[in-house]
Parts: C-alpha cells; sequence; structure tokens
C-alpha cells in the first residue's frame, strides 16, 4: 500500500501522486507477483480443474482408458446403493464428529492458557515453550508414542487409572483419545497466536474499562474479546480446517477402528484414491468435502465479522 | 493436520494429486513383452537397478553384501540396490514404470503381482523361468502358479512368510503345563487355555487388525475349509459356514475368558514378550524380533482347529518391470542376478524370511544355522499364499473391517462378514470393469 503517496493540496482535496508512470509500475507489480502467480497456477488451479475434470470419469490412472461418466461419481455418492455411498458418508460423520469436538477445546484452552500466560507470570517464557513443544512433534512420533501409552491391557495410562478403558479400539474412547492427543500436540500455536494477539490488545482500554467500574468478566467479555476478534477468525478458519483435514492420528493410532467408525475423510479419499486407483471418485468427494468446507468457512468469517463498525 | 490453511486445499491437494499423476500416464494400452533370457549374461556391460523395500531388520546389511558378491563375480553387469518402504513402492513403481524410469528388476509380494500384470506394468517371465530350469518343483507347492496371472507367469518366487504359534515358555511352566507337548489341535489348545485360565493367565489374546487377526482367520477359514473368494474370483465366499466357525472360535477366546477384549495391533505379541500370555499367532519374521530375544520362547506350527491343515503365508516374487522403452539386455542382466540371488538366498533367512528355493530350504546348512525355522519350513506343504487378482488387497481389506468388528464385539460374526462379503464383492465387480476381468 506504500507505493501511492496521498498529499493534501491548497484547496484540501485529495490527489495521489505518482512517483512513475502508472503503467510502469502496474506492470512492476505484476513482476513481482508473477512468481506466486505461476506457482498458484500450477499447484492450485490446475489440479484443481484438472480434478474437476477427473471427477467426471473412471479414472485410474495406470489403465489407458478412462471413460466419461458424467455426473455418475456424484449422484452415486448420493444414492443409497452408490458403492462408496455408506463408506463416505461413514468417514464424513468421523471427520464431522472430530472437528465438533476438537475446535471448541482447541480455541477454549488456548485461550485460557494464553490468557495466564498473558499475565505477568515467573517464567511465562518457559511455560510458553512447554505448551508448544509437542506442536514440533511430528504426528508419526505422537502416534506411536501414545498408541504406547494408551495401549489397553498394557499401556500406561491404564496402569495409572487402574482401569482398562480402550483407549485406541472402541467408540467413544477411540474419539476421546484422538480429541486428547491432538488438543495436546496442537494446542500450542493456537496458544502463541493468541498470546501475541491479547499482547495487541492496548492497556488503556482495560485501565478505561477498570475506571467505568468493569469486573474481570466484564472486561474480558468487552474488551478481550473484541480486541481479539480478528485474531480468533484466523485461528478459528486455521484450526477448523486443520480439524477437518485430520488423517494422521486416525491413520496410525486407531486404524479407523473399531471397524471404520474412525475413519476419517481424508483417510478415506486417499486410500480411494492413491490406494485402490478410484482417482474418478476420490476427486468427486474430494470436491464435496472441499465444497463443505468453503461453506462452513464462509460462515465462520460471517459470524465473527465485527458489526460494530 | 497442523498447517495453517493447508485444511483449505486438502481437496483440491488430493484432486491435484490426481492430475499430476493423469500427467504422466501415457495412452499405449497395456502390452506384455517378455524377457528372454537365462543364468549367464553374454551381452554387452550394463547397470540395473534393483528396488525392494526391505528396509527393516538384517535386510538392509544382507542384501548390500548379495550384490556386492553378485557384482564382483560379474564384471559386465553392475547391480544398483534401492531399499524402499514397501508403502513407497506401492505408490512410487507404477508410474516410473509407466514414464520408463522404474527399476529393471523388482520384489514384489504375491498379491500385487496380477494388479501390476492386468495394467501391463510387468515383462512375461515365463521364458526366464523356463531357461533358468526352473518348474513348479523347485518352489513349495503352489508357489509359482502363485505369480501367474491369466496364463502369463510374471514372477519367480523369492520368499515365503508363513504363520507360526509362537509360545513364553515362561508362562506355560508358571502355569504347570509342558513346554515339550505342546498343543497340536483344538482340543489340546482348549486344555492348555483352559489350564492357563485357571492359573489367571489369559493364553491368547485376539486381535483385530492385520497383524495379526486377519492372519489368524484366513488361517482358520482355510482349516475349516473354507476360502477367501471363488475360483475366478468373482464373489467373496469368506461369510462361508467355515468363515462364520474360523471367526467365531476367534471371538469365543475373548467371550470365554481367554483373551482380553479390546485388544490393540501388536498388543498381543507385545503381551508375549513381556509374559503376559503363553500363545501368540504370528509370522516367521518375528524369529529375528530383538525384544522377543530376551525371553525364554519358541515357535511351533499353528495348531490345527479346523478339520484339516492350513496355514497363511505370504509370499514375494522377482519381477521384471516392462519401463517404457525396456533395454532387453537389462532385463537379461536382471534373469542372471534374479537365478544368482536364489541359489545365493541361503543367508535370507537372517531376515526372518524362508528362502522360496526348495534346493536351498532343503540344505541342512540352513537349519544349522537357524534350527527354529524347521516348524516354519515343515508348515510350507499346507501354506495357502496370497489370492492372484488385480485389486485384490482392496477386497480382502473389507476382511480385516469383519474381523475387528467381530473380535471388538460390534456385530456378530455371521453379520461382520456378510456385510464384508457384500463389499467384497461389489469391489470384485468393479476390479473386473476396471481391469477388464
Amino acid at each position: 500500500m506504500a507505493d501511492t503517496v496521498v498529499t493534501l493540496s491548497a484547496r484540501g482535496a485529495v490527489r495521489p501522486r505518482g512517483r512513475a508512470p502508472r503503467g510502469r509500475r502496474t506492470l512492476t507489480a505484476y513482476l513481482f507477483l508473477a512468481p506466486f502467480l505461476v506457482l498458484f497456477l500450477a499447484f492450485v488451479v490446475t489440479p484443481a480443474v484438472s480434478g474437476l475434470w477427473i471427477s467426471l470419469h473412471t479414472w485410474n490412472e495406470l489403465l489407458p482408458l478412462h471413460p466419461f461418466v458424467g455426473l455418475k461419481n456424484f449422484i452415486d455418492l448420493f444414492s443409497p446403493d452408490g458403492l462408496y455411498a455408506d463408506d463416505f458418508w461413514e468417514s464424513m460423520r468421523a471427520t464431522g464428529l472430530f472437528v465438533v469436538l476438537s475446535v471448541p477445546c482447541l480455541l477454549v484452552i488456548p485461550l485460557g492458557i494464553a490468557l495466564l500466560l498473558n499475565r505477568r507470570v515467573r517464567a511465562g517464557g518457559v511455560f510458553r515453550g512447554i505448551f508448544f513443544a509437542p506442536y514440533v512433534l511430528g504426528v508419526a512420533v505422537i502416534s506411536v508414542l501414545w498408541r504406547f501409552l494408551l495401549d489397553p491391557q498394557l499401556g500406561a495410562v491404564n496402569a495409572l487409572l487402574g482401569a482398562d478403558i480402550p483407549w485406541t479400539v472402541q467408540v467413544p474412547w477411540a474419539w476421546v483419545s484422538l480429541v486428547g492427543i491432538t488438543v495436546w500436540w496442537t494446542l500450542g500455536l493456537n496458544t502463541v497466536i493468541l498470546l501475541a494477539g491479547l499482547k495487541g490488545i492496548s492497556a488503556d482500554l482495560y485501565e478505561a474499562a477498570a475506571l467505568d467500574g468493569a469486573g474481570a468478566w466484564r472486561s474480558f467479555r468487552s474488551v478481550t474479546l473484541p480486541g481479539l476478534r480478528p485474531v480468533m477468525t484466523f485461528v478459528t478458519t486455521t484450526t477448523l480446517l486443520a480439524s477437518a483435514n485430520m488423517f494422521g492420528q486416525s491413520f496410525l493410532i486407531t486404524r479407523g477402528a473399531p471397524g471404520t467408525e474412525t475413519r476419517t475423510a481424508i483417510m478415506y479419499i486417499a486410500d480411494q484414491g492413491l490406494g485402490q486407483g478410484n482417482m474418478g471418485a476420490a476427486a468427486a468427494m474430494s470436491y464435496i468435502l472441499f465444497i463443505i468446507l468453503a461453506g462452513v468457512s464462509v460462515l465462520n468469517f460471517r459470524l465473527q465479522r465485527d458489526t460494530t463498525r | 493436520m497442523k498447517r495453517p490453511l493447508r485444511g483449505i486445499i486438502a481437496a483440491v491437494a488430493i484432486v491435484g494429486l490426481g492430475a499430476s499423476i493423469a500427467a504422466c500416464s501415457s495412452s499405449d494400452a497395456p502390452s506384455t513383452g517378455s524377457v528372454d533370457a537365462g543364468a549367464d549374461y553374454s551381452g554387452p556391460d550394463v547397470t540395473i537397478t534393483f528396488w525392494n523395500g526391505w528396509t527393516g531388520g538384517a535386510a538392509p546389511t544382507i542384501v548390500p553384501q548379495l550384490v556386492k558378491k553378485f557384482n564382483d563375480e560379474h564384471p559386465t553387469i553392475t547391480v544398483k540396490e534401492q531399499a524402499i518402504e514397501w508403502a513407497d513402492i506401492a505408490s512410487k513403481m507404477p508410474l516410473a514404470i509407466k514414464s520408463g524410469k522404474g527399476p529393471d528388476v523388482a520384489v514384489l509380494h504375491g498379491d500385487d503381482i496380477a494388479t501390476y500384470g492386468a495394467q501391463g506394468l510387468l515383462l512375461d517371465a515365463g521364458d526366464v523361468v523356463k531357461n533358468l530350469g526352473y518348474s513348479a518343483d523347485d518352489f513349495p507347492g503352489g508357489l509359482l502358479d502363485n505369480a501367474q496371472y491369466k496364463g502369463v507367469q510374471y514372477g519367480v518366487p523369492w520368499s515365503v512368510t508363513p504363520l507360526g504359534l509362537y509360545v513364553n515358555n515362561d508362562v506355560l511352566e508358571s502355569a504347570g503345563l509342558s513346554t515339550t507337548d505342546l498343543p497340536t489341535d483344538a482340543a489340546s489348545y482348549t486344555a492348555a487355555l483352559d489350564a492357563l485360565k485357571k492359573a489367571g493367565v489369559q493364553g491368547e489374546w485376539v486381535d483385530g487388525f492385520v497383524f495379526t487377526g486377519t492372519f489368524e482367520f484366513e488361517s482358520l477359514l482355510w482349516q475349516f475349509g473354507g476360502d477367501l473368494f471363488n475360483d475366478d474370483v468373482s464373489k467373496a465366499t469368506f461369510n462361508s459356514k467355515a468363515g462364520v466357525q474360523a471367526l467365531t472360535w476367534m471371538r469365543d477366546l475373548v467371550d470365554k475368558g481367554y483373551s482380553p477384549a479390546n485388544v490393540a495391533q501388536d498388543g498381543n505379541f507385545n503381551a508375549l514378550v513381556g509374559g503376559k500370555t503363553a500363545f501368540n499367532w504370528n509370522g516367521v519374521w518375528q524369529t529375528t524380533n530383538e525384544a522377543l530375544q530376551s525371553v525364554d520362547h519358541q515357535a511351533v506350527a499353528v495348531p490345527q482347529i479346523g478339520t484339516q491343515q492350513a496355514v497363511w503365508s505370504s509370499s514375494t516374487h522377482w519381477v521384471f518391470p516392462a519401463n517404457k522403452g525396456q533395454d532387453p539386455n537389462k532385463s537379461a542382466a536382471a534373469a542372471a542376478f534374479v537365478k544368482w540371488m536364489n541359489d545365493n538366498s541361503l543367508g535370507w533367512a537372517d531376515t526372518g524370511e524362508l528362502p522360496a528355493q526348495n534346493s536351498i530350504r532343503e540344505d541342512p546348512a540352513l537349519l544349522t544355522a537357524h534350527p527354529e525355522l524347521k516348524v516354519f519350513l515343515d508348515e510350507l506343504d499346507y501354506a495357502h499364499y496370497e489370492t492372484v487378482a488385480p485389486g485384490i488387497t482392496t477386497a480382502v481389506a473389507e476382511i480385516t473391517t469383519a474381523v475387528n468388528e467381530a473380535v471388538l464385539g460390534k456385530k456378530s460374526p455371521q453379520d461382520a462378514l456378510d456385510d464384508a462379503a457384500k463389499k467384497a464383492d461389489a469391489i470384485l465387480q468393479q476390479n473386473a470393469a476396471t481391469y477388464g476381468g
């Protein structure tokens, strides 16, 4: 935005004063944007369009013929006797359940921790490091770790509790485990972002609120939450999408068990498309997932839009 | 699962992968070339590439040694070996072959060969088998046929890995049971489980995962006289009476208190190592498991629970990829390499796999080095290998779902198997359409 210098003329009218001929400046801007545009076209737009094309075919990448089937792949997903309909919607349900269970935890708990860390606690940096630490581990590492700890018969968790809870093999326990592990693993990121957001809220506002007689709860509601709105929108969106994208934990910890109840949409789509060569059907499923996620994201932005301005 | 914004393009990314893969695929129809070569290579100097999935255990040291020895003995052939995780081979190799960048020789599991063959990714190895002087009698019964699809020989057997019954001797002794007179049939096995139960030990922890609940189920299914699929692999038959008997027997282990409910994958093997259980049905590969070596253990043939002897085994085979523009000299050199490897596969037993070539397994030196393998060798007389049909792994995956649901008590064995069979049938039908039946 700094490329236009705005000056007030003597008559008070706003008049932009360019430093270079307009055409050349635009060209420069486009040149700077070009590399990203090329990447975007090559790795987002092209695949997205060809994905749509693939979804209209029975498409196994290794076979010579890819018969055109029109919207059959999509229709099959919505008809009860479609080959993949049951499994796909079961996996969508699993993903939805995981999102509903994990996203609130991944917003509320990090917010609470960020509020605590935002007070001038001794060794706050150390705590911040501790909360963030699991996030640097890979999904394979945390999965192996928790599979050991949560083993129903031999795991340390059941030994400590003196119970025999089937953490990784029966619902609802498998969901408790998957959500719990994910929250433990990724809450550090949201905490750090929210903490940065908290630091950005001016202390004057709290002071003014206090002078007006606001208590802790009132100033949290009227100063902290509105001040965090842009950050919160971002965190909510990324968390929603990350949770909807859950794959590794289910794949490695529960292996979809019991039966296929914890098999998530991404896990199922990847298996269909890459494992079984059903690119056409998998592409159609991806599009349905994409449309739903896009819808949820838009809704989220709408809901969190600042209506006071 | 963790990068911001990765989610929104997740769907697109998967689609994109499809597109990039599609870009690699060529439109020429699958054609089957063949390798015409023998044990001796007489062509010009060549360098051939060899892909395998042996990334764990003793293999990463043994394979390079074998390759080096081969290279030293064969001045005109240089083999370059590359170990890649099995899962990565599955995702990379087909595309690599299509684009002419695949290996000249590779090792595949028995249940992948038909899939590759149907896609025109492999050369006909029938002449290699003939020229190398192999016949069905050189391998365990049925194994050579197992590398055939639609009458074309696509592979040369390399190794087999049957299931066995692993026994924790200390646990048996603590329950007052003999460690020499081990159960061999349903009656003696149940008696042992009963005795263990009285001593407060759950004798066999049964799991509902691929490793090894599925393998145990398949063994039992064959023991009760059933089979996974019908003869032309167009219909699932694992929900037959035999299948229900097999799965009911497994679920009964839980219901009768011989096994805890809700065993996680590997939980049973870890329990065996940890001295919490006495028996575990597991593959021959566990003979090299390091944790197990600290335990007083032995392995015996799996007991005959059903009406006949049978045991699950997987197999691996040499294959000659039909790379775009494949150099016949390289494939010929690869054939010479395969013959040499099979003839020198005695040391392969160090990896916990059984060499497929009979002459090697019958060499007394094998049992001198590995006496624990005797029971597994004997089992090969009645071992069943993978089903040969393109795309079969997808249908077999439904079996695991059924075993999982029944063992975890989500469905009755009959319902679980019926549901899985219905899905498997649909998959087989789709495979027939995809691969041209």
